[in-house]
């Protein structure tokens, strides 16, 4: 019976086939192009494909600067969960077609990251993305005054974590009306050293900062044949504290010991804290149209109004100086309130117009306009034995930015080989920083920007295993806004790409930037360039061996004029850097007659740079991969990181690493 | 393509044989996906698990039943001859005419609103250059996890990667970020295809919020001309990233107590301050000018 019923099905679906065959009009989709019959998962497949590293790293004791490995590397011993990487997959499609998870480095490690991406055909694309990356800096090289005192303290240093969390959803996707939602979280928090600042010392203290700012947004695709829309409207939130503080059961002296007026001035105590909050809405739109066959279109118009508003309060005691009133103070009470609100315009609108088979046109403009406007009101009681001195301000600011650029470039295709492009930019902009009422000699400062820039560009493929790209752009300039911006400048960026071989591939990439700002007070004198080229070799499909290395050669020459504030007298800052770096990994599969194929992997990183900063940073690695089963592999790696600075010798440091650990494949 | 066996010759002679015999489904010069993956088993395999199968699928590109000539072109020449010159290989297209055929379908994308800023587009960098067309697995048609979004630009910014062997970097070698965390490939309204946040702010502060502001007191560098105005975010051997090996070179430079003698002004020159650079405490200006990105609370960004 059962025999029966299947021969009836083969030919009640053969029948079908036939007739469907038949069907005449061109329009309908064929049977086979349906969704079921065209199941993007075949069922003989496994529904769960992936793999997950667990393992344990053993760190050797950091020889030299501590602070400095944990500033740079900051990895450290334990068990971890290295990565793992899943695919799981819905034969019945239910809830999902295909979940995708991949995770690295939880485990106490200093960077660790988890993404999901989850779709059902049709109905839904979801990503999540969550990250916990840590941010420790205490380099004393970089903020110490005490350190001729015998004291390593990097005076702005900090201990923080910062996770990052975003969520997206697309409902609908494939459809011509695509709805979507997006949250992202952004929050840091953690402890540091700072300065508390008053007029004649600065003194270090402890603080601790917290920060989160919360993005929501939503927003409609419309995905038309020769039209899309996409309509999004977001705000923000956000939290900023921060607590600055000094127990009152020590002293504090500060970094300046020299007495004052005859007196040494000092923090007894300090409480200093920082409520920040904010919101901000934005609107979105952006469309592009395939107008006609020889016109595309694209624009975007974007406005976002973020603001602020502030409560700081300070209490703090010692022996403490005003100096415009050449007042000691022992005690003070400071109480800030401030807002601001920054309303930002952006648009651009573009157009690819195509008059002929070999030319293409490309205009576009686009204006970035923003305009911040700040108060701050502020209450200063100064006490000490004999009065009190009340001290009220009230400052407005004012920031604004209104940036154009106009670009038009034509392309042409002058054979199939190679294509010419030729282009002129246009910016311009104004821009002013402004505080009320004037301090002393700081009064608005205004600037323009005018630039004009000849563009060009040259892609030439003889063949398909060559290709050359190279583009350049000649500036010259009739205003900027500040002493180290692009000014009179050339930029050139060149590269080389051949497949000599199916089995090696070689790249040479070389760039560019001269800059030049004669304006007299200015004399600016900027150059850089980079040479590098890299190679990846896989002989055989690399069944026995791969090699990839890369290798980069830059410097850099700076030259600019300022006053030195102390004696105004003329100075040149000069910077210098010329530094090589290396890349290479080699990968050997240890073939032997049966069984699997244990692979080595070894290779590393260096850099070193002379000029004015000279630096030296290598990190060699190799790893042992054993199969030691058709679901698990075990591995070890050691790695060694090495770091040095000629200048700041008491910076450096070494350490090794070694980690072991299993691959589990399911 | 790559393993075309005599039996699978006969086989699309066959079928069509079969498709002249039968009424035409598909217009003119169209042999529909079945037929293709007579020959093109593996390429075929591939496809049906891949993003690019909706257009087999589906109705909504115009394309349902013969997605493989959605991009290579009506191929019934091609299944009869079996001659690659028969039928169109974007591979083997310039740069422009292989995106045209993306475009025919991705144009009109979100995704593309920023494409004529982008430097790719200008430098005939194809779409193909990072997607693969026929590829499947976890990821689609391109890389996704970091550390091979990040392996695939490096494979062209050679010089880029370089700076990310410098001790102070953004953590892309360590897998934790990639390119495309700061910049869109694709394009976009800001210098350097930088990616934004929250519209039209740079894509920096989707990280540093705590950098947004906006502050009472800004300095406007920041707002000016972004981050790179003072910090490498590619890499750098200064501490923090900065552009030069102290601190207060980075503010002298603008901060040079020159007034500049051109019309159109520079912004930050002046006024002039008196610090004794020789005094330790004042070689670090960031010692007391610590609200560096712009203080909610103090002109000076004191506190």
């Amino acid at each position: 019976m059962r025999a029966e019923i299947r021969r009836l099905a083969i030919f009640l679906l053969a029948a079908a086939a036939l007739l469907a065959q038949d069907t005449p009009s061109a329009s309908t989709p064929t049977p086979a192009a349906s969704a079921d019959a065209a199941s993007p998962v075949p069922t003989t497949e496994s529904w769960l494909t992936g793999y997950i590293d667990l393992g344990y790293r053993w760190r050797t004791d950091v020889g030299g600067s501590f602070d400095t490995y944990r500033s740079i590397i900051n990895l450290g011993s334990g068990p971890k969960v290295i990565g793992a990487d899943f695919t799981l997959i819905d034969p019945k499609h239910r809830a999902f077609d295909k979940v995708h998870v991949r995770a690295s480095g939880w485990g106490g490690e200093p960077y660790q990251t988890f993404h999901l991406d989850a779709a059902k055909s049709k109905l839904y694309d979801f990503s999540a993305d969550y990250r916990d990356i840590a941010y420790f800096d205490v380099l004393p090289s970089y903020a110490d005054p005490l350190l001729t005192r015998g004291i390593t303290l990097d005076e702005q240093s900090f201990d923080t974590r910062r996770r990052t969390a975003s969520f997206h959803l697309d409902l609908l996707p494939d459809h011509w009306i695509i709805p979507y939602l997006d949250y992202d979280r952004d929050s840091s928090g953690g402890t540091g050293a700072t300065t508390f600042v008053t007029d004649a010392n600065q003194f270090p203290v402890p603080n601790s900062m917290y920060d989160l700012t919360n993005l929501y947004r939503g927003g409609v695709r419309l995905e038309l044949r020769r039209f899309h829309a996409t309509l999004e409207q977001g705000g923000t939130t956000f939290v900023n504290n921060q607590n600055v503080y000094q127990n009152p059961t020590g002293t504090n002296y500060g970094n300046f010991n020299t007495p004052v007026f005859g007196q040494t001035t000092d923090l007894t105590s300090l409480l200093a804290a920082y409520g920040v909050r904010g919101t901000s809405i934005y609107s979105k739109a952006l469309f592009s149209a395939n107008a006609t066959s020889w016109l595309d279109l694209y624009g975007q118009f974007l406005y976002s109004v973020p603001n602020t508003s502030v409560n700081y309060q300070q209490a703090d005691t010692g022996n403490l100086l005003l100096q415009s009133q050449v007042l000691f103070y022992t005690s003070q009470q400071y109480l800030v309130t401030a807002a601001s609100k920054l309303p930002h315009t952006s648009g651009s609108f573009g157009a690819e117009i195509r008059p002929f088979r070999r030319v293409r046109i490309l205009e576009s403009w686009l204006t970035d306009r923003l305009h911040n406007a700040g108060s701050a009101g502020s209450a200063q009681t100064l006490t000490n034995a004999t009065q009190s001195e009340q001290i009220a301000a009230l400052l407005a600011s004012s920031l604004v930015n209104n940036y154009n650029q106009e670009e038009i470039n034509l392309i042409f295709d002058a054979t199939s080989k190679l294509v010419l492009r030729g282009g002129y930019r246009y910016v311009w902009g104004d821009a002013s920083d402004t505080v009320l009422p004037t301090e002393g000699l700081i009064s608005s400062d205004q600037a323009k920007l005018r630039r004009n820039v000849g563009l060009g560009g040259v892609t030439f493929r003889p063949a398909q295993k060559l290709s050359l790209t190279a583009e350049a752009e000649v500036a010259s300039s009739g205003g900027a806004y500040f002493r180290t911006s692009l000014y009179n400048y050339q930029k050139v960026r060149a590269q080389a790409r051949y497949q000599l071989l199916t089995s090696l591939g070689l790249t040479a990439d070389f760039t560019l930037l001269d800059n030049q700002n004669p304006v007299p007070g200015v004399n600016y004198d900027y150059a850089a360039r980079q040479e590098s080229v890299s190679l990846f070799w896989s002989p055989a499909g690399g069944k026995a061996w791969d090699f990839q290395g890369s290798y980069s050669r830059s410097s850099l020459r700076s030259n600019i004029g300022y006053l030195d504030p102390g004696t105004l007298t003329g100075q040149t800052s000069l910077y210098r850097d010329n530094d090589h770096t290396a890349t290479a990994l080699v990968n050997i599969k240890l073939r032997h007659r049966a069984g699997p194929t244990p692979k080595i992997t070894a290779g590393g990183s260096f850099f070193i740079s002379s000029g004015s900063r000279p630096t030296s940073y290598y990190q060699p690695l190799a790893t042992l991969w054993v199969p030691t089963g058709k679901k698990l592999n075990w591995f070890a790696e050691w790695r060694y990181y090495g770091y040095g600075e000629a200048f700041y010798l008491y910076e450096g440091f070494r350490a090794h690493t070694v980690t072991a650990g299993v691959r589990f494949t399911p | 393509m790559r393993s075309i066996s005599l039996r699978s010759c006969f086989a699309v002679l066959f079928l069509a044989a079969l498709g002249a015999a039968a009424p035409a489904t598909f217009p003119p010069g169209y042999a529909g996906s079945e037929l293709c993956a007579v020959c093109h088993e593996d390429i075929a395999k591939a496809f049906a698990k891949s993003p690019h199968q909706v257009v087999d699928a589906g109705d909504k590109h115009g394309f349902a039943g013969r997605a493989c000539e959605s991009c290579h072109g009506p191929a019934m020449k091609h299944t009869e001859s079996a001659d690659a010159t028969d039928v169109r290989n974007p591979a083997k297209l310039t740069a422009a005419a292989a995106d045209k055929i993306c475009l025919t379908c991705h144009l009109n994308q979100p995704t593309h609103a920023g494409r004529l800023q982008s430097s790719h587009a200008k430098d005939q960098i194809a779409c193909t250059s990072c997607h693969k067309v026929h590829a499947n697995g976890p990821n689609g048609l391109v890389e996704r996890a970091p550390a091979a979004v990040n392996a695939q630009c490096a494979s062209c910014h050679t010089n880029v990667w370089a700076q990310f062997q410098k001790p102070n970097h953004h953590k892309l070698p360590e897998g934790a970020m990639s390119c495309v965390d700061c910049h869109n490939p694709h394009g976009s309204m800001r210098p350097a295809m930088m990616q934004s946040f929250a519209a039209n702010e740079p894509g920096c502060l989707n990280c540093h919020g705590d950098k947004r502001g906006p502050f009472t007191f800004e300095h406007g560098p920041v707002r000016f001309e972004g981050c790179a105005t003072c910090h490498e975010p590619h890499g750098s051997a200064n501490p923090r990233m900065l552009v030069r090996q102290e601190v207060r070179l980075v503010c002298l430079e603008c901060h040079a107590n020159l007034p500049t003698k051109n019309a159109t002004g520079t912004i930050g020159t002046v006024p002039p301050s008196f610090h004794n650079l020789r005094l330790p405490q004042f070689q670090n200006c960031t010692t007391c000018h610590q609200k560096v990105h712009g203080s909610y609370v103090d002109r000076d960004l004191l506190r």
